[in-house]
């Protein structure tokens, strides 16, 4: 059995294990390789599957800071005329719109086939006519008038022109939706038309805006003598008789200007108007009557479109050099308010013709004169994207009303865009800077996601949330890192090892305990505790410490007599009897302290001096909730950093001269800092993190202010809050990712930073 | 300037005994802290299942009340007249669905007497919560069976015995066999949908449809049948009456089978408290909630918690070892592999709720969404695997504690002496043999230690589980006996959550604040043992190390 050779260098070796292979050995060599392939494969997959999580994160959130898609669909030509104003229905499949010759058409996108057609205003109308004779001098067949100003309101489906001859049409499509078997068929129909008189006189009006709500027609167009005029054409029904009264009520004002574009609000009760000079006006509107205007001056050479945005408060102003801007109507300090340029995009090259705005969010796709064309959104401040019209001289545009499409039509037909926009709402700056919202006074950080309509702007600033959580942290470190750090530095060097064996594990316990159970003891029995005793906080940050150095003193003069069992180092016994006293103490005195000095209500006392809000659930609250959980950390972390210190630094101290105490401070404490930092790090980490106490213990209002008895929201609770009811891939949920890979990256590198202090200074023990 | 000297020397001892005095106060601070937060919490929860005196408040206007004291406030006393303290007190006086509110304060100064009668009557019900109160009459429809508080008293007994019986035996029918077939009903129904997507000539489907609906309706039939059953023996839960008189002589007939439990508190022996006490402690432990969590026992919260940790462990400890020996057994060290530590190291220090977006995102959308799409096809849109899970939640967990087993573990391994290793290879075992055979062995207390602390962190977790699949009420364990018995993908219970939703959801604070407390002390007993447990084994596994590693 002489197996191995007496020259065992590597090769001889490998040659002695071939040549005494058996059966066994062979399958036990097999099943070593086996094994160290499965241990490599399966330990590397399951590191890189840990670190994959940040990658999946990093994926979900990606999408939220890409632009636009937009790619051209279709192009169809269109058989006759082209349309000068668009709209399109739900589902791309119909687009209606006035043609040169003044009728409505609707069309089919897929090949351009004119399903519908009517003429806006009836040819054959003769009331008109004897109403109108202006009207009547051309006869039936030729071109009877002229409609001069032409728009359409997709989201009613409302075409209305006003014409040379002093009136206003609207025209209403209907796109109504029926489903045979399982497929979806659309019907377009068109009302039939309103025709409004609006110049007595029959003379042509320039600019005109239409509201069509349920009650009636309210039409504004500037007349060729100057003047605005509102006409409101209300229609009610008796109830008891079934008949229609009909009520038309005018107005006019004067205007010593020509406007170039009118709009009216959605709601019918006020009016924007632009000059080709740049001046800017908002008529309030009641009924037919005008109030005063507020007014403004722009810069850019003119006005040459105006458009509501979704909900009607923000009005995007197109002028004639290309600028683009979205305006507000601000309050102002004396209640009254004044038309301000909140938000300006990158200008166009020519006049801004065409601005349409989107139907779900606060969208807007604007056209200029030569065909350029952008996608913008108001609250993020984004361009989506730019690009030419596909067609050559553009005569319309209009925004699909799911906002997934847009048509333009032009010389070349009618081109469809279909539009991919998942997140316009997201930009760098509307996450973390201060936003301008609309009815907000001035720009503001505000976390305010949920949404009841379409109209409704969902604020997503993530800042008043990062306040909140480092506000939550700071309070809970003020507590945790001095009674951590010093607790720690005392159990390591002054206290007995006797008692030491019980301490670490206790602190261990500490941190086990669930935070859910810190939280609900917060929430629920703290919370409102702690309103009624609050001057006794106050109390004890005094009385304590007093309590503590008369305590150390009693039993050190005791010692020397009776109290000589007691070893040195066990004064943690006796003291926390002390601190018990003292704390009942503190609370039993609160009820007087806070009637003498505060007037016997602390919160009302503060909101009346201070002007500081409180709040049950308060910082406070969560401080010592969260301090609590973060101190057996630090505790322990710090405790390792004092105790490891090398123990002949610490004897060449002492036997220099120096006493316990200077030792500590001087040579012990400073060679265990970079331990106790990290430490602190560490507990930062667990802080911000902190999800459940937070969650229980402040009314999770986002708030931004650094009240110490004030709630907050920080980023984890808002996860948990939120993330339930926010659908998949939505803006929402992806911003919510966003949040909690900012929680992964801030803890990671604050953990990794504190690691590499720890493992420096543990290389640095070892060399002294 | 000797004499200065000293003199300095000595007021610097003197600071510095003082300072170190005041980090002596610091540690006593924590400890006092833990100390009165457990107490606190032991006290409270115990405090549960306590029963104490009913008080009968006769007050100043000629009210009377009868309940028991539940707390006491003192109120500060009102700056510019007086200085004296004055209170209130808290009577739980129950009787939710005659008075409206469970809960009343009283002045101390409103209360006239308090008296504690012997005859007052204690009603744990099935709805409605507590009723305090004094037996009138026991009545089946117009007869009346016994009149007077003890003669009622007596009669009851046997009678609700017999109810308490019928109650289960419903309740057992409803789980069991009505379970059943509404099982069988919705497999059916799948079946169907399963049915129409398939391939199939128009005879062959016909002939599967008929079996189907003539199946379906046979199974119909018999839970037409069980449900009148049900119908009739819920019937007879009500066929006996209690009639009790509140304490301002309010007439009230509560039916017998409604009723959980009748103490007469004021009337028990110290020895009969006890037994009451250890009742109501297993009726927490081993019953379902009632009244939307207020009431009855936690078993499902707790049975969910215990499945989830352990469905955990199954998937955290084969993945954190093999971790563990790769990292420390089989990677070359380097810097790589130290990076690597540090990274899994900080893992543990990522916030758990980070975790929880990341098992909403990963398991539940995107791994369960496509489960759904490939196996589930007929139960959409209702997801099956495509929500929040059982087995998501466990998986959540899992990636959230491996890094704490992979330490542990990594602990365990470096601890095994190189001599023990050594010997085994210069044995001619091959490295696998060796550590299969001598390396795992010895860090065995290392894994148990990750193992245990990883349990303890997952049974304490809450925030992930809201997102990835506790519901407050779970009408279903993950676990019954139809096949495949473990439903991973159903929705559970936990302690945790439990304690959040009841405390912090529940319409009635002051009534389930006690409740709490008792889940709060499980949770913290539960999570405080496997801790112990935890540095326990890491003690041995040092010391015995320490000595064997001469």
């Amino acid at each position: 059995m002489s197996v191995v050779p007496e020259d065992a260098s590597p090769s001889r070796l490998v040659d002695a294990r071939r040549w005494s292979l058996n059966g066994a050995t062979a399958r036990r060599l097999r099943a070593d390789r086996i094994a160290r392939w499965t241990v490599s494969a399966g330990g590397l997959l399951i590191i890189a599957s840990i670190l994959g999580i940040l990658v999946f994160i990093l994926m979900e959130v990606w999408p939220l800071l890409s632009g636009a898609t937009v790619r051209v669909a279709r192009i169809v030509s269109l058989p006759s005329a082209s349309l000068l104003t668009l709209l399109a229905d739900e589902h791309r499949t119909f687009v209606a719109g006035l043609d040169t010759a003044g009728s409505l058409t609707v069309l089919r996108v897929e090949d351009g086939e004119i399903v519908l057609r009517q003429p806006l205003i009836p040819p054959a109308d003769p009331a008109a006519r004897s109403e109108h004779p202006s009207a009547g001098s051309a006869e039936a067949g030729a071109t009877p008038l002229t409609l001069l100003d032409l728009s359409s309101q997709p989201t009613r489906g409302i075409v209305s022109a006003s014409t040379s001859d002093g009136r206003v049409a609207i025209g209403r499509v209907r796109w109504p939706v029926t489903f045979d078997a399982q497929d979806r068929v659309t019907t377009p129909g068109i009302d039939p038309p309103v025709v409004v008189p609006l110049d007595p006189s029959g003379g042509p009006v320039a600019v005109h805006a239409v509201h069509l709500g349920e009650e009636g027609a309210t039409v504004a167009g500037q007349l060729e003598s100057g003047a605005l005029a509102v006409l409101r054409r209300s229609s009610r029904e008796n109830l008891l008789t079934g008949e229609i009264t009909e009520s038309i009520v005018r107005g006019e004002i004067p205007l010593a200007f020509r406007l170039s574009c009118l709009t009216m609000a959605p709601d019918g009760r006020r009016l924007y108007g632009g000059t080709a000079d740049g001046r800017l006006f908002a008529w309030p509107l009641s009924g037919a009557t005008l109030g005063p205007p507020e007014e403004a001056r722009t810069a850019g050479g003119g006005i040459t479109a105006l458009a509501l945005l979704i909900g009607g408060q923000a009005l995007v102003v197109g002028e004639a050099d290309g600028a683009l801007s979205v305006w507000f109507r601000v309050p102002r300090e004396d209640g009254s308010y004044a038309l301000q340029r909140i938000r300006d995009f990158p200008p166009h090259a020519a006049a801004i013709r065409w601005i349409s705005s989107s139907q779900r969010d606060k969208g807007f796709l604007a056209m200029d004169a030569r065909g350029g064309m952008g996608l913008y959104y108001s609250t993020s401040g984004r361009t989506l994207w730019t690009g030419e019209a596909p067609v050559r001289a553009p005569g319309a545009l209009a925004f699909s009303p799911k906002a997934d499409a847009a048509f333009v039509t032009g010389e070349g037909g009618l081109a469809e865009l279909s539009i991919r926009n998942p997140h316009p709402q997201v930009s760098l700056r509307a996450l973390f800077g201060r936003v301008w919202y609309e009815g907000y006074g001035s720009p503001e950080f505000v976390w305010q996601s949920s949404s009841a309509s379409d109209a409704f702007e969902p604020k997503l600033s993530l800042t008043p949330l990062l306040v909140g959580t480092l506000k939550g942290t700071l309070y809970s470190l003020i507590l945790a890192i001095p009674l951590a750090v010093f607790g720690a530095m005392y159990a390591s060097q002054f206290m007995h090892p006797a008692l030491k064996n019980y301490v670490k594990p206790t602190i261990e316990i500490m941190a086990a305990l669930p935070s859910v159970v810190l939280g609900f003891l917060a929430g629920l029995w703290l919370a409102p505790r702690l309103e009624q005793v609050l001057p006794s906080l106050l109390l004890m940050l005094l009385i304590l410490p007093a309590l503590v150095l008369l305590t150390g003193w009693a039993v050190r003069s005791l010692r020397s007599r009776i109290a000589a069992r007691l070893p040195v180092g066990m004064e943690v016994l006796p003291f926390t009897v002390s601190l018990a006293v003292g704390i009942w103490f503190c609370i039993e005195l609160s009820p007087f302290l806070e009637s003498l000095a505060f007037g016997g209500n602390f919160p009302e006392w503060l909101t009346a001096t201070t002007g500081l809000a409180y709040d049950q659930r308060n910082a406070v609250v969560v401080g010592m909730a969260m301090g609590f959980a973060v101190i057996p950390i630090i505790f322990s972390i710090s405790e390792d950093a004092f105790s490891n210190v090398p123990q002949n630094l610490v004897s060449g101290s002492l036997a220099l001269g120096a006493s316990r105490w200077q030792t500590v401070t001087r040579v012990v404490f400073p060679t265990a800092s970079p331990g106790i930092f990290s430490a602190v790090m560490i507990g930062f980490g667990r802080a911000v993190g902190e999800t459940m106490i937070v969650l229980m213990a402040t009314g999770n209002t986002p708030i931004m202010d650094w009240n110490p008895f004030n709630g907050f929201r920080t980023l984890s609770a808002n996860i948990a809050v939120e993330i339930p009811e926010a659908p998949r891939g939505d803006t929402l949920y992806r911003t919510l990712f966003l949040a909690a890979l900012l929680l992964f990256i801030l803890t990671f590198v604050v953990n990794t930073a504190a690691e590499l202090v720890r493992q420096r200074l543990r290389r640095r023990y070892a060399q002294l | 300037m000797n004499l200065g000297r000293d003199d300095r020397t000595r007021r610097s001892e003197r600071v510095g005994e003082s300072l170190t005095w005041l980090c002596g106060g610091a540690l006593a601070f924590n400890l006092l802290m833990i100390v009165a937060v457990i107490g606190f919490i032991g006290y409270r929860g115990l405090d549960y299942f306590w029963q104490g005196r009913v008080a009968l408040c006769r007050l100043e206007d000629g009210r009377r009340l009868l309940g028991e004291i539940s707390g006491r406030e003192e109120r500060p006393p009102t700056p510019g007249k007086t200085l004296e303290m004055t209170g209130r007190l808290q009577l739980r006086v129950g009787n939710r669905d005659v008075t409206g509110a469970g809960f009343v304060w009283i002045d101390d100064d409103q209360i006239a007497e308090i008296s504690y009668p012997e005859d007052a009557l204690l009603l744990e019900r099935l709805e409605w919560g507590h009723f305090y109160g004094r037996a009138v009459e026991l009545r089946r429809g117009d007869e009346v069976l016994a009149r007077g508080p003890d003669e009622v008293w007596r009669a009851f007994g046997p009678l609700h015995e017999e109810k308490v019986a019928r109650r289960e035996a419903i309740e057992r029918l409803e789980r069991g066999e009505i379970g059943d077939i509404n099982f069988e009903i919705e497999r059916l129904r799948l079946a169907g949908k399963r049915l129409a997507r398939r391939d199939l000539s128009p005879d062959e489907r016909a002939l599967q449809e008929a079996a189907i609906a003539h199946e379906t309706k046979e199974r119909e039939a018999q839970y037409q049948v069980l449900a009148d059953r049900l119908f009739e023996e819920r019937e007879s839960l009500a066929e006996e009456q209690l009639v009790m008189e509140t304490a301002d002589g309010e007439r009230n007939a509560i039916a017998v089978g409604e009723i959980v439990r009748a103490v007469r508190p004021n009337a028990m022996s110290l020895l009969d408290r006890a037994g009451l006490y250890l009742g109501r402690v297993r009726e927490f432990v081993w019953d379902d909630p009632r009244e939307s969590n207020t009431e009855g026992g936690i078993f499902p919260a707790i049975f969910g918690t215990v499945l989830m940790v352990f469905i955990m462990s199954i998937a955290v400890v084969p993945l954190g070892v093999l971790a563990a020996l790769y990292l420390r057994e089989y990677a070359k060290q380097g810097v790589l592999v130290r990076t690597v530590r540090i990274a899994v190291n900080n893992l543990a220090g990522v916030p758990s709720i980070v975790f929880g977006v990341f098992g909403l995102g990963f398991f539940v959308y995107l791994v369960g969404g496509s489960i759904d799409r490939l196996f589930y096809p007929d139960a959409l849109p209702t997801p099956t695997y495509g929500t929040g899970g059982i087995l998501w939640a466990s998986l959540t967990l899992a990636l959230l504690t491996v890094p704490v087993v992979i330490v542990a573990t990594e602990e365990g391994l470096a601890a095994v002496p190189r001599g023990t290793r050594e010997g085994s290879l210069a044995l001619g075992a091959t490295k696998f043999e060796t550590i299969r055979r001598v390396v795992l062995p010895a860090a065995a207390p290392g894994i148990l230690t990750g193992m245990i602390l990883a349990m303890a962190r997952a049974a304490g977790e809450v925030a992930p589980l809201m997102i990835v699949g506790m519901v407050k009420l779970a009408p279903t364990l993950p676990l019954d006996h139809h096949f495949p018995f473990v439903h991973l993908e159903r929705k559970f219970m936990h302690l945790g959550f439990h304690i959040y939703d009841v405390g912090f959801q529940s319409p009635n604070v002051e009534a389930t604040t006690p409740l709490v407390f008792a889940t709060a002390l499980l949770l913290v007993l539960v999570v405080t043992l496997m801790n112990v447990a935890a540095i326990v084994v890491r003690n041995r596994l040092r010391r015995k190390y320490a000595s064997s590693a001469i």
